[in-house]
């Protein structure tokens, strides 16, 4: 593809379009053979109308049958190869693009396992997830019904003009330039068309779109504020000022059809009346009057379809940047240790041996988004082999940042974080002295410290490969002992297919507190010394909240070797299990100390929890 | 799915007169192909044939050329007059689905409907684009052009008639056979497809995970491997799916071949004249073509005929019956909730479940209880947006509680006169597109408060001051951002500007610093002191201790059905587990 490439103008090469089907790498044998199968294929259709032109004609002169038996052995040839080269043509098309889908997703798939932590945690807002699902479909999607369209329209344009100029060398050139411009003019016609009903339409579009979803949302206090008519005659208004701005739009795209008519018309009627003249001059044998007329008649099928491919580029165009963006974005540079190749010849190994009794200290501790003002400043924190934190505050307050950062998968805003072997500890490294997680090897920082996100993914795939991503080499035993630990014990059992039950979309269903408690025992699994959990009991109902909150605190009590766990929750009645409760509030802790405690002192903690008791003041 | 669905003519006007303007135009397309072909013929055979000389066709080539002009004008129609009706087509089905849903009401966006109302009302109808532009047109002209042409060939030449009538048959016959065959075999890879398609994303998706676990090297591999499968998988279900497109374009290219051979040996037997040979060749392929651009543009057509049968399907959603007694004076009725449970799409618990509630006239009565057990859904029933599953809200005019006959349920009241009596501020206020007073003001109401005093009661005079460009700041998509509390302050101003006898607020000094509850909690005060009736839904102690009487909301298993009658006063409906919160029953506290 690289070499068709070179064909092209030089700006073309710097065009988003042309990169991003470049990227797809299309195999250039498989390419050149889909081409030369559509060719063929709308050659047929035109050799059969050459043939059958001649064999008529010829056959109108009553010759000895004899004479006419090549002429009818290839009309029937062209009228089979037609259909199955084109399906030749349609299988390797779709080959040649699927072969670049899978390439480009491992190629991007690689690029984001690369990438910074911002970038990874967009996956789950669907943009990024949609450049690679999607947006990469689309690129397929036009190198199939775009890109090699044109490129068999133009071969197929120049054969019909040579097959013409062979009888009357002027029709040919007349032929040729009339398929070739309207090869051209149509399709950019079109182009011009789905540019301005994306562009020009854009805003008229997303004030419609705004005023139809402002009534979906609010149906039901529009309905009682009377201004249900009023919106839908708004609505009205925006559709009609849309309507318009596309019927506009649409203009150059109807001036493509009739010129893409007039334009093959035209090249049909020349080669017709340059024959006709020859002809009656006996310059032309009459036999071939009707070859010239009808090979043109073929051919503007070959042109027909290439408006819609040139719209079809349009729309792509999008996709093709948001793919390139991601494809071609810098490395990151000066982030935490991180996946692959960071640091240390051990980096990304599993076997990577994690500390037993581990202690994190912050110190003066700034979290935030890299480029961004800290969300959290001035956090310090103690957290050693088996103590229990629980941090709490409104949305928005950097819970969440601050974990990531503790994780070591953001790096400090400023401050710093530090992990080694708790002192405390009877066994191996007492004295060691606890190293920045800058300097330590990525691969043991997260056997050490396991961070599970309020949103983790589950897997579309079983139940025990959903456990054992977190330690591939598990057995079954393991598996189900840290189910069990999570409270899944119960659950495992009742499962359809054991263990091998399928999650996932298409799979068994999750209840919000099973997926939660799955979630923990791959955290378990890890056998990390440390846990570090993101609202386990978001979306749950109160009860099931409360519980889970409940049974992760004392996880693994009273075993001396349970781990320390560190969670981020806004359910605040099951606190009293933990040992102290950091209060964040406008980008700082504002109160520590325990449930009972803060109870006591701090005011806006007391009527939250009341808030949360809600229903127990009504009984009071 | 039919592929002309006349439920379209229903509910866009625009497609009736497209319809009828693309079957003129195929039948202008027949006259034109048919005509262009005789003359072609005509020319050729008279210059090869009876040595006519190039001005004696002079004639026929002008014609032909005319005939180009015409066809390109109708090429031109087709396609502009598509578009148009395309995009009138879409904005007639969101307009009449916009105004269903307005009378629908929340019951519309109930369950999960919500998300795929708001894709299919916003770009999900632009699918009917490549339904109207390049199916529909190849749909009638395979109903007119194909049937015109065929009578032609057959008028020229029987036996190439003959010919076209055989197999035009066998195209749609082929390929139905060609897909019963294949399509068991066709869905079971399909689901293998999907399947691994859905692999590589999951993949995808799952990398924070994966790097959270220090797992996300070396997945990379794996990316590539699933890829590589979904290919083949793909592959295999392709190598079926385009045999249909074989039988299609074979038959019909054979077909012409066929008629070709067949008129060249006769012709060679003098069976048959140049002129009426030629004008069969010509004219076979054309009752072909567009059954062939059926084929091609089906896929463009699925889309949009999904769409609009999703659209047909909440049209016709029949809306709650609208009573249509005028609702009684507010100012001198006492609204009360009977037993009212409400079971949720998908749920088995009802929230709230057998809540009694009496709101009279001049008196502010809190909801409490956690969140999630059903205050937000009573206050629904209590407004008529929802009707109870069980129990029912009964209107008691003349305040007094002693006439039970005269208690008239909300069912039966008309919504204009009674929504006309009651302002609510929902948990999640609505900002429409539009500046802030537009938002404040959704609806002119002739007694309405002034503008800068419903903003002073809410505290909004504040943030009104501190934006650019006062009440003309645009707000909502693409224009200014609120913060949580400026836009509570925005749905109380909003609540507050209509003198309504009757006012809804739900969770009002949510978001609000100490300052701002303070001057709701006076202004909500005097809404009492203008004899005015108060629903707070309520979770702050300080909103709880303004109310008269406060009533607990609780949730349970949805009773067995509407007519075992209500549970005694104040005991826990049969089957609960016991799980009441502190407070069971209705309890009542009057303070």
């Amino acid at each position: 593809m690289r070499t068709l490439l070179r064909l092209l103008p030089a700006r073309l090469h710097r065009d988003p379009l042309v990169r991003a089907v470049v990227a797809l790498d299309p195999d250039p044998r498989r390419t050149i053979l889909a081409i030369l199968a559509g060719t063929a294929a709308l050659g047929s259709a035109v050799g059969l109308m050459a043939t059958s032109g001649w064999l008529i004609s010829r056959a109108a002169q009553q010759p000895p049958v004899l004479f006419l038996q090549g002429a009818v052995v290839a009309t029937r040839a062209f009228g089979i190869s037609r259909g199955v080269l084109r399906y030749l043509e349609r299988l390797v098309s779709h080959d040649v693009a699927l072969r670049g889908v899978a390439a480009l997703r491992e190629r991007l798939y690689r690029r984001l396992a690369a990438a910074d932590q911002a970038t990874v945690a967009g996956l789950r807002r669907g943009d990024l997830l949609a450049r690679v699902g999607a947006d990469v479909d689309t690129l397929a999607d036009i190198l199939v019904r775009s890109v090699l369209p044109f490129a068999i329209a133009f071969t197929t344009a120049i054969g019909s003009a040579v097959l013409v100029g062979v009888f009357i060398p002027g029709a040919g050139l007349v032929v040729g330039a009339g398929l070739l411009l309207s090869a051209f003019i149509a399709p950019w016609l079109a182009g011009v068309a789905a540019r301005r009903a994306e562009r020009g339409a854009a805003r008229a579009r997303s004030e419609t779109s705004a005023e139809m979803l402002a009534l979906l949302d609010g149906v039901a206090e529009l309905k009682v504020a009377g201004a249900v008519p009023a919106r839908l005659a708004r609505l009205h208004r925006l559709d009609d000022a849309l309507t318009a701005r596309l019927d506009h739009a649409a203009r150059p795209s109807a001036l493509a059809v009739a010129l893409s008519t007039v334009l093959t018309g035209a090249c049909m009627l020349t080669a017709l009346v340059l024959g006709a003249q020859l002809v009656s001059d006996g310059q032309l044998r009459p036999v071939w009057l009707a070859v010239v007329t009808l090979v043109p008649l073929a051919a503007a099928e070959a042109v027909a379809g290439l408006p819609a491919a040139a719209t079809g580029l349009v729309r792509a165009r999008a996709a093709a940047e948001r793919v390139l963006e991601l494809l071609e974005a810098p490395p990151a540079a000066g982030e935490a240790p991180r996946g692959p190749g960071a640091s240390g010849p051990a980096a990304g190994t599993p076997t990577a041996p994690a500390l037993l009794r581990p202690r994190l200290v912050a110190e003066g501790l700034d979290c935030g988004w890299p480029g961004q003002e800290p969300v959290l400043t001035g956090v310090s924190l103690d957290l050693s082999a088996g103590r229990r934190v629980a941090v709490v505050g409104g949305s928005g307050t950097g819970k969440t940042t601050l974990l990531l950062t503790l994780a070591g998968l953001l790096p400090p805003a400023g401050g710093r974080v530090r992990l080694g072997p708790d002192p405390s500890g009877d066994a191996d490294g007492a004295g060691a002295e606890p190293r920045e997680l800058a300097g330590l090897d990525p691969a043991v920082i997260r056997r050490t410290v396991s961070f599970t996100a309020e949103d983790a993914h589950v897997f579309t795939t079983t139940v025990r490969e959903n456990v054992r991503v977190a330690l591939p080499g598990a057995g079954d035993e393991q598996v189900l002992a840290v189910l069990a630990r999570a409270g899944l014990a119960d659950w495992a059992r009742t499962l359809p297919d054991g263990l091998d039950t399928m999650l996932g979309s298409g799979g068994t269903g999750l209840s919000g507190g099973e997926r939660r408690r799955l979630l923990l025992a791959r955290a378990f699994l890890v056998g990390a010394g440390m846990l570090l959990l993101d609202e386990p009991g978001e979306h749950l109902d109160p009860d099931t909240a409360d519980a889970l909150i409940r049974d992760i605190l004392g996880a693994g009590r009273p075993d001396p070797g349970a781990p320390a766990v560190l969670l981020v929750t806004h359910r605040l009645a099951p606190l009293d299990a933990a040992d102290e409760v950091l209060v964040v509030e406008a980008g700082t802790v504002v109160a520590r100390g325990t449930h009972a405690w803060l109870l006591d002192r701090h005011a806006p903690y007391r009527d939250a929890w009341e808030a949360e008791q809600g229903v127990a003041l009504a009984g009071r | 799915m039919r592929p002309l669905d006349p439920r379209l003519l229903t509910h866009a006007r625009a497609a009736r007169g497209y319809i009828v303007l693309t079957a003129a135009l195929g039948a202008a397309t027949a006259g034109l192909v048919v005509v262009q072909a005789l003359l072609l013929a005509r020319i050729i055979a008279g210059v090869a044939m009876d040595g006519e000389r190039l001005a004696d066709v002079r004639t026929p080539l002008v014609a032909v050329g005319v005939l180009i002009l015409a066809r390109a004008l109708v090429a031109w129609a087709q396609d502009r007059f598509g578009h148009r009706a395309a995009t009138t087509v879409v904005a007639q089905l969101r307009g009449r689905l916009a105004g269903h849903i307005g009378e629908l009401g929340p019951a519309a966006l109930e369950g999960d409907r919500g998300p795929a109302l708001a894709t299919l009302t916003t770009r999900g109808l632009d699918a009917l684009d490549g339904y109207l532009v390049r199916y529909l047109p190849q749909l009638l002209l395979s109903a007119t052009v194909t049937p015109a042409v065929l009578v032609v060939v057959w008028w020229q030449d029987t036996i190439a008639g003959i010919i076209v009538l055989v197999t035009l048959p066998l195209v749609p016959f082929f390929m139905i056979l060609v897909g019963w065959a294949t399509q068991t075999a066709a869905n079971r890879r399909l689901r293998t497809m999907q399947r691994l398609g859905a692999q590589v994303l999951d993949l995808v998706a799952g990398l924070p995970t994966l790097r959270a676990l220090g797992r996300d090297a070396g997945q990379g591999r794996r990316v590539r491997e699933v890829g590589d499968s979904y290919r083949r998988a793909t592959m295999r279900t392709l190598r079926a799916a385009f045999l249909s497109a074989l039988v299609l374009e074979s038959l019909t290219t054979l077909s012409v071949a066929v008629v070709a051979v067949s008129i060249g040996l006769r012709l060679v037997y003098g069976q048959l004249d140049l002129y009426t040979g030629l004008a069969a060749l010509i004219l076979a392929p054309e009752v072909y073509l567009p059954l062939r651009m059926l084929g091609l543009h089906y896929h463009a057509s699925v889309d949009g005929l999904a769409a609009a049968t999703e659209a047909f399907a909440v049209l016709e959603q029949t809306p709650p019956e609208a009573g249509a007694r005028p609702a009684p004076d507010l100012r001198t009725t006492t609204i009360r909730l009977e037993e009212v449970g409400i079971v949720h799409a998908g749920r088995d618990r009802a929230t709230p479940v057998g809540l009694d509630l009496e709101v009279r006239p001049g008196e502010i009565v809190a909801l409490a209880g956690q969140s999630g057990i059903g205050k937000s859904s009573g206050v629904l029933a209590l407004l008529g947006l929802r009707h109870p599953d069980h129990g029912r809200v009964v209107l008691l005019p003349s305040s007094g509680t002693g006439g039970d006959e005269a208690a008239v349920d909300l069912r039966e009241i008309d919504p204009t006169s009674w929504f006309a009596q009651v302002a609510w501020s929902p948990q999640r206020p609505l900002l429409v597109p539009g500046t802030l007073e537009e938002n404040v003001r959704l609806v002119t109401r002739p007694d309405d408060l002034d503008l800068a005093e419903a903003a002073r009661l809410t505290g909004l005079d504040t943030v009104v001051a501190e934006l650019p460009d006062g009440w003309q700041t645009r707000i909502g998509h693409d224009g200014h951002g609120l913060s949580a509390g400026q836009r509570q302050r925005l749905a109380l101003a909003r609540a507050f500007l209509h003198r309504a006898p009757l006012v809804v607020l739900d969770e009002p000094t949510a978001h609000l610093d100490a300052a701002t509850e303070q001057i709701v909690h006076a202004s909500i005060g005097r809404l009492r002191d203008e004899g005015r009736s108060v629903v707070l839904v309520a979770h702050r102690p300080s909103l709880v201790a303004l109310a008269d009487r406060v009533v607990a909301v609780q949730d349970g298993p949805a009773p067995p059905s509407a007519h075992d009658g209500p549970w005694p006063d104040g005991t826990p409906p049969p089957g609960d587990d016991g799980s009441a919160p502190v407070g069971a029953g209705t309890g009542t506290v009057t303070r």
